[in-house]
Formats: structure tokens, C-alpha cells, sequence
């Protein structure tokens, strides 16, 4: 088996954090009572210091870290969630939309909150995927 | 589905005593893409390909070769 490349590393840090989210969303998130959770602007927190630490390794490796089989294996990742979001999207309208309005822009918020993180896992699943299918 | 591109690349690098990494420094990619040249798991772009046979200054042909998939029908 290849050793992993520096694409697919990051692959599996966004695979592991959005793990961490989702079982932080829901385990403790329910479970805590009404209120301001800042739970949003710890998921931005949580993306910038991903973003840095993936631009720190990255400079830090002098060789090449990205080319054109990675940048196709995206390509094929993004369908995929370009996928799930539509299919998402005409979901959410056919099954919440109620006489010409959704029920309420919290819940809506949430709703489409839900479905980025799926589209973002199918992506980066199917992606790990295709580097093990070409590897 | 497998592909129809066979290469020699394991050979010519082995008879020049050289590492996928450095041939993959040499022509841009990631050593990973080079393993799965290699094993014919994928097939690079054409600008690759004639980066391949300059690095070992050979015709492209002599890297890739095409096997036209049988038919089935007799």
C-alpha cells in the first residue's frame, strides 16, 4: 500500500474533524438546555485553524503536493456533493415548503446547516475512495 | 474498469538506478501518481506522458503502449 499523500492526510484530518463535530453536535449540543451555544462560531474557529495548519504542512513540504490526479479526484468529489446539495435542496422545498413559506428561518438554517455537513463527508469519503482506487 | 495503457516506466527507471520520487519531482507530480502509473491504475495526461519520455529521453511510445480492448464477437 502507497503511503499516504499530503492530499489525502488532510482528507482524513477533515474526515476526523467532522467526526469530532458531529458527535460533539450530537451529544452535547442536544442534550444542553436553550441558550446561545456559539456553536457556529466554534465551527468557524475550528475551520481557520484547519486552514492554517493545512497552509503551515504545506509550505513546509518542499515537494510537489498537489497535481493533476488530485485536482480530478476533486473534481469528482465536488460532483458528488454538488449532488447531494441539489437533491438536497429540492428535498428540503418539496418536503417543507408550506403554502409558499418554510415553517421558520431557524429551522431552515439548521436544515440547510445539515445538509452542507453531509455534502462536505460524502465529498471527502468519495474522494478517499478514488485515491484507494487509483493508488 | 481497466485501462488499455500498458508502460514501461518501473523498467526504465529501474535501468537508470532511479526512485519514484525523484522521477516525480522531475515531472510535477506526487509520488503517489507516479505509483499508480505505474500500476496502471491511472492515466496521466498527455503533457505527462511526453514529460515521462523526456525524463528517460525515449519516444512516447517506447513508455506507453495502447492494447486495443478484444471485441468479444467472433
Amino acid at each position: 500500500m502507497a503511503r499516504l499523500s499530503f492530499q489525502e492526510k488532510m482528507l482524513w484530518a477533515q474526515l476526523a474533524g467532522i467526526v469530532v463535530v458531529v458527535v460533539f453536535y450530537g451529544y452535547f449540543l442536544v442534550h444542553a438546555g436553550p441558550g446561545h451555544h456559539y456553536f457556529h462560531a466554534l465551527l468557524l474557529v475550528l475551520l481557520f485553524l484547519f486552514a492554517c495548519v493545512r497552509t503551515f504542512f504545506r509550505r513546509r513540504s518542499g515537494s510537489v503536493v498537489e497535481d493533476e490526479r488530485d485536482r480530478s479526484i476533486a473534481a469528482i468529489g465536488s460532483r458528488w456533493s454538488n449532488i447531494i446539495l441539489w437533491l438536497g435542496l429540492i428535498l428540503i422545498l418539496v418536503l417543507y415548503w408550506d403554502h409558499g413559506s418554510v415553517h421558520s428561518a431557524h429551522f431552515l438554517i439548521g436544515v440547510l446547516f445539515h445538509l452542507l455537513v453531509l455534502a462536505g463527508s460524502v465529498r471527502i469519503i468519495r474522494e478517499l475512495v478514488a485515491y484507494r482506487m487509483a493508488a | 474498469m481497466s485501462s488499455c495503457l500498458r508502460n514501461t516506466i518501473r523498467e526504465l527507471r529501474a535501468a537508470r538506478s532511479m526512485t519514484q520520487q525523484e522521477l516525480a519531482d522531475l515531472i510535477y507530480v506526487t509520488r503517489q501518481t507516479v505509483i499508480a502509473i505505474e500500476r496502471d491504475k491511472y492515466s496521466p495526461s498527455l503533457e505527462v506522458a511526453f514529460r515521462i519520455a523526456h525524463v528517460f529521453a525515449v519516444p512516447l511510445e517506447h513508455v506507453f503502449q495502447y492494447e486495443a480492448p478484444s471485441s468479444g464477437k467472433k
